[in-house]
């Protein structure tokens, strides 16, 4: 969860109720309901790793809200993230993310993410179809390596008919 | 080059079959033209044929008793002689009747030079002493047949009697009666028995020239006058007659069997590029992938054009090389032979008539496959990836058709059948043609039915002409008899001077002959007249007007009240009642009398008792009967429907293999919707046949709306004049029909049966269904 | 104009069939060196199947430039692009690749002939070729009897077999199922050791990513044109695939 609040907090500061909203809106079903214990926890850790600042706002009528914000070592923490290429189906849902939180964030184009990624691949794929397999199950291994990566190209295609 | 002839040849060995149909369709039209054509010129110029089998003499000249012809053979430009033969004028007797005859003897042996061509019984044979053998025209004027008993007698002696053994053909005379005297081969000792005076006797020398031009041949003449001393009251020379004056006495002039077979020669010409066409286009049809692909790997358009031109030849020539062999050897024994007896020599046609049907027919074949080969030029190269998908135009129709429960195959097959447009097409003419062409056929043999049976439709009511004293009274007497009408002809100048015609005399007004009146009615006064369409052409008159010529140097003035059909003479003829000329101021005694006969009265009985009747010079001649001549033609009509028939059937079994081959991939959707087998076929099956019932159909009302048509019309310009035909019988346009049907659904079946069984073994492979057409960016 | 092989600029196709009038490809520009293996790759109706066609001349292109060994060809005439063809593109489809009508030996050794070959060197030529395909022993089969990967080899030994500068290929393993597939892209591969240029249009990732270059079309024009990234290979074989995923 780390990297999704300091993605929306990219954006603009907000206040831990208001992350909470955006990241339901933002990815709806596909993020299972954030908890604002948690929102709170992990926004005092990433203050505690300097990634974050907070600033108590007054108000008249309420108890003083928390404000946060990025602060430069978070904005590159995130452009990091960003930057580097992510792996696997278990990462697909970070690429994902990224596809649909950086434009929002204006710290990259959704057509310049998607070749990126599909240049990772073709990448993989290119060392996968090199490798020789010395048995059976290996071989098997190998093929399901290049099916799955097969059917993330051709997601990542649909992406781009979708997003683009 | 290589590239093509290797495309070319793997082409012709992996379609042996469609090759077969081109090159089968080619050799029946080549042999159906070479057939007519041969047949026309046996029919209207009997003369070559006949020369040539007879190997004729190209001149005949006729010397007195013992002239020595031995100097002949040494004349420059006599290239043969052949005799001298013996001959002797005589005259033939039966009963009252005598006709003028020459003898010639001969013996055993018949000569080399214009050879008699026996066409029934023997030549003359020494075993038979007294056998004789008459020339065919003159056995069929005089009503002499083998076995008959004759009685010759010359002017000095008395009558002998001769057997007739045998009746022969020679081109060295025309026919009786135009030519006279009559012709009768006999042996020696019969000559002399006849003629023993021997200053009666002439020689017969036949000689064969060099040139036989008719120049060459007049100079020849004159040579030989020179060598026996010069034209001359007491020259030794008698007479001669030349190869081109029997020629041109032998030429028929009948307009009928012209037309007729000039109709079929349009026939062959019409169906023949439109069979090819539709086989070639049907080819390329087949092929659109093929032909895209070859293009993809690198033949230029124009390369593809010639390869298809330059295959669709080949298969022509080869066509017309079968066709001339077939022709050959359908006519080599002679079969053909019509039922009047007219002699018809049926000589091979000389070499450059028959090169030129041939490459006339190739050059046709060429030809029709130019707009099938341009447009095989035409097919983009993507069409090997993409083709197009059949577009559902009956949609609606098919929907309701299977709302009304019809069976599935029913409707898919028709669905199926007519969304793509151009294929159809082809099927639909390809059967069409033919068909209606086979109709038009039918309508002339049928009209010439007609003339067989109602001789009164072409207006030869009458079935004799009997001439001489007594004439009227005799045939008063006679029981076989029906009516007879008096009449008169005479040769008139039409007014201007340009040419003549026919005024007729023909019963009187108040019992005019009975001509079959086509426009209008008969005359019945004085000043009515019929005319005849020649006429009418002649003197741009029609029915209705009045007009006023000169009969034998009186002025008869009539209106023409009707428009006759008269075979003789082009139709020149102006028809009125004897009482006319009477009116006109010039009364004539009939010339001649027409005679009805009694229905089921065959001529020649009656000819013959007549002949009997103890009288003197009545002179009785049948009236020619057109139709009779026309016996060739049914032969021909026989034989262009046969081809015809083969012509379309080439058509059909295309057109079905292109259909099959469309829906090959579909037969397993079918199957996926739930279609048995059985139905599966029986989709594939209607899916054909409709289209071919449909061209049948087509066809077949497009002939029967066209023939009548266009036979009037030959008629009309030809003089005959229109009315003519007759529609075949409603029974025999089923009949045909029907066949037609069932030829097409057993094609269709059988094909489908082998394009089930291979497309099971193409999907077994893979070859996918085509793909869809992605041409849309969205 | 670059010393590439191939090069287009501005290349574009529209098809008319009013009144709409669709844009399949729109402005593309791109560059083929001698004996460079590039891959185009993109959604159906990006256009990919449509640019292959107008760069091997099978369709005109409406707008742009095409460069082939130097020379514009983009206006050639129908008849002056097949001549072209003969020697210089050699073509693989997807489906309908051989002539029905002739055996397996003759529909490789068309080209041949067509080109000038004489009749024995084409039978020489496609001796050798069909050798190397380990189908030497189907020559005379007709193409139906073959299966469909049999069929591709064919169609790519009738594709070689006048060594064409460029080979173009769209979808040579869409059909195959995978044991094929990998055959005919072992072939491929090795054509492009040999250093045949080849342009291939899939939308298989496998043979995508054994290209030197990748190109990616989307709605007609470029997205994408990148050389496929040589990453570290696995050192330890298989158990880093199962790391990656691990």
């Amino acid at each position: 969860m780390r990297l999704h609040l300091l993605a929306l907090l990219a954006k603009e500061p907000a206040h831990g109720y208001e992350l909470k909203l955006a990241l339901e809106q933002t990815f709806g079903e596909a993020y299972p309901s954030p908890n604002i214990g948690q929102i709170y926890v992990t926004l005092k850790r990433l203050e505690q790793d300097g990634l974050v600042r907070s600033e108590d706002v007054e108000q008249t009528t309420r108890p003083n809200k928390r404000v946060y914000e990025l602060t430069p070592a978070g904005r590159e923490t995130l452009r990091a993230w960003v930057d580097e290429p992510s792996d696997g189906p278990r990462i697909r849902d970070e690429f994902f993310t990224k596809l649909v939180l950086a434009p929002l964030a204006g710290l990259a184009d959704r057509m310049e993410l998607i070749n990126s990624q599909r240049r990772h691949y073709l990448g993989i794929m290119r060392n996968l179809t090199g490798l020789t397999p010395s048995s059976t199950p290996a071989g098997l291994l190998i093929e399901g390596a290049i099916l799955h990566l097969q059917a993330d190209l051709d997601w990542l295609e649909r992406c781009q008919e979708e997003l683009v | 080059m290589r590239g093509t002839l290797r495309w070319a040849r793997a082409d012709l060995r992996a379609r042996r079959g469609q090759a077969l149909v081109t090159v089968v369709v080619v050799a029946g039209v080549v042999a159906a033209l070479v057939l007519a054509t041969m047949l026309l010129e046996g029919a209207i110029n009997p003369w070559r044929g006949l020369f040539a089998r007879t190997h004729g003499a190209d001149l005949v000249v006729y010397f007195s008793y013992g002239t020595d012809t031995g100097k002949l053979s040494k004349l420059p430009g006599v290239r043969a002689v052949d005799g001298p033969f013996q001959a002797a004028p005589a005259t033939l007797e039966q009963g009252p009747v005598k006709s003028p005859v020459q003898l010639t003897a001969m013996g055993q042996i018949p000569p080399e030079m214009s050879t008699p061509l026996v066409v029934a019984g023997t030549w003359l044979r020494r075993s038979a002493p007294h056998g004789v053998v008459v020339e065919a025209s003159f056995a069929a004027a005089v009503h002499v047949r083998v076995g008959d008993e004759i009685s010759v007698q010359s002017v000095d002696a008395g009558a002998v009697r001769m057997t007739v053994i045998g009746i022969a053909d020679t081109a060295d005379q025309g026919f009786y009666p135009q030519w006279t005297p009559g012709l009768i081969w006999v042996l020696p000792p019969v000559l002399s028995a006849v003629e023993p005076a021997t200053g009666e006797r002439e020689y017969v020398v036949g000689l064969r020239l060099a040139d036989a031009a008719p120049v060459a041949a007049g100079l020849a003449v004159q040579e030989i006058y020179n060598a026996y001393d010069g034209p001359s009251e007491n020259s030794v020379v008698q007479r001669f007659s030349t190869a081109q004056q029997v020629e041109n006495s032998m030429a028929s002039d009948d307009r009928l069997l012209g037309l007729l077979l000039a109709l079929f020669g349009i026939i062959a010409l019409c169906a023949a590029p439109c069979a090819i066409a539709n086989v070639t286009a049907g080819r390329v049809l087949m092929h659109r992938q093929d032909i895209a692909m070859l293009k993809a790997l690198g033949f230029t358009p124009g390369q593809v054009i010639r390869m298809l031109l330059a295959e669709q030849t080949a298969l022509g020539v080869a066509g017309a090389l079968c066709g001339v062999a077939l022709a050959r050897v359908v006519t080599s024994p002679e079969f053909i032979r019509p039922p009047d007896g007219t002699p018809v020599g049926l000589a091979p046609l000389p070499g450059s008539w028959v090169t030129l049907i041939a490459a006339g027919t190739v050059l046709t074949v060429a030809v029709a496959t130019v707009i099938p080969a341009w447009w095989a030029g035409l097919v983009s190269p993507v069409a090997a990836v993409q083709a197009s998908p059949p577009r559902g135009h009956l949609s609606l129709i098919a929907r309701l058709g299977l709302l009304v429960h019809l069976p599935a195959p029913l409707v898919l097959g028709v669905r199926d059948s007519l969304t793509r447009r151009l294929p159809a097409l082809l099927t639909v003419f390809g059967v069409a043609i033919p068909m209606a062409m086979i109709t038009i056929a039918l309508t002339c043999w049928s009209t010439i039915d007609g003339f067989a049976r109602h001789p009164g439709r072409i207006g030869l009511a009458a079935a004799l002409t009997v001439s001489g004293p007594a004439s009227a009274s005799v045939l008063a007497r006679d029981p076989q008899v029906l009516a007879t009408y008096p009449g008169a002809a005479f040769d008139t100048l039409l007014p201007g001077d340009n040419g003549t015609f026919t005024a007729l005399a023909a019963g009187t007004s108040a019992r005019p002959y009975p001509f079959h009146v086509a426009d209008g009615r008969l005359y019945g006064a004085p000043d009515e007249a019929v005319a005849g369409q020649g006429f009418l052409d002649l003197m741009h008159l029609s029915v209705g007007d009045l007009t006023g010529v000169t009969v034998d140097g009186v002025y008869v003035d009539v209106r023409i009240v009707g428009r006759i059909v008269y075979p003789d003479n082009n139709g020149d003829v102006l028809a009125f009642g004897l009482d006319a000329l009477q009116v006109a101021g010039n009364p004539q005694p009939p010339q001649f009398y027409e005679v009805v006969l009694r229905p089921g009265v065959p001529t020649s009985a009656a000819v013959v008792t007549l002949l009997r009747m103890p009288h003197d010079q009545l002179d009785v001649q049948r009236v020619p009967d057109p139709a009779d001549g026309l016996g060739i033609v049914r032969v021909v009509i026989a034989v262009s429907v046969v081809i015809l028939a083969v012509i379309g059937l080439a058509s059909l079994l295309t057109a079905t293999a292109i259909g099959l081959r469309d829906h090959q991939h579909e037969t397993g959707v079918l199957a996926a919707i739930g279609l048995t087998p059985r139905q599966v076929m029986a989709t594939l099956v209607v899916n054909t046949t409709i289209l071919t019932a449909l061209g049948v159909g087509a066809g077949l009302a497009a002939g029967i709306v066209a023939a009548p048509r266009l036979i009037n019309r030959q008629g009309q310009s030809s003089g005959l004049g229109a009315g003519i035909a007759s529609a075949p019988s409603p029974l025999m346009v089923a009949a045909i029909a029907v066949v037609a049907l069932l030829v097409a659904t057993t094609a269709a079946v059988g094909l489908a049966r082998r394009t089930l069984r291979r497309s099971d073994q193409v999907a077994r492979l893979h070859s996918p269904a085509r793909p869809a057409l992605k041409r849309t960016a969205h | 104009m670059s010393t590439a092989l191939l090069c287009t600029r501005g290349l574009a196709k529209v098809y008319r069939s009013d009144p709409v009038a669709v844009e399949a490809v729109r402005g593309v520009d791109i560059e083929v060196g001698t004996g460079e293996f590039v891959a185009i790759m993109g959604p159906s109706g990006s256009g990919k199947s449509t640019l292959l066609h107008m760069l091997g001349g099978l369709e005109p292109a409406t707008r742009g430039e095409i460069w082939l060994r130097g020379r514009r060809v983009d206006q050639l005439s129908t008849a002056a692009w097949a001549i072209l063809r003969r020697r210089h593109v050699g073509f693989v489809f997807q489906f309908f690749n051989l002539l029905s009508n002739m055996t397996v030996a003759d529909n490789v050794e068309l080209p041949a002939l067509l080109a000038g070959a004489t009749p024995r060197q084409a039978r020489r030529r496609r001796e050798e070729l069909l050798g190397e395909l380990g189908l030497a022993d189907q020559a005379g089969t007709a193409p139906a009897r073959l299966s469909g990967g049999e069929q591709q080899r064919v169609a790519l030994a009738r594709a070689l077999a006048n060594e064409p500068s460029l080979l173009l290929a769209d979808e040579p393993t869409g059909n195959l199922d995978s044991t094929n597939a990998r055959d005919v892209l072992r072939l491929l591969q090795r054509t492009h050791e040999r250093g045949q240029a080849m342009v291939l249009v899939t939308h298989d990732a496998r043979v995508a990513s054994r290209a030197d270059r990748v190109l990616h079309l989307f709605d007609g024009m470029v997205a994408d044109d990148a050389p496929v990234l040589r990453l570290p290979r696995p050192v330890n074989g298989v158990r880093d695939v199962v790391e990656l995923h691990g």
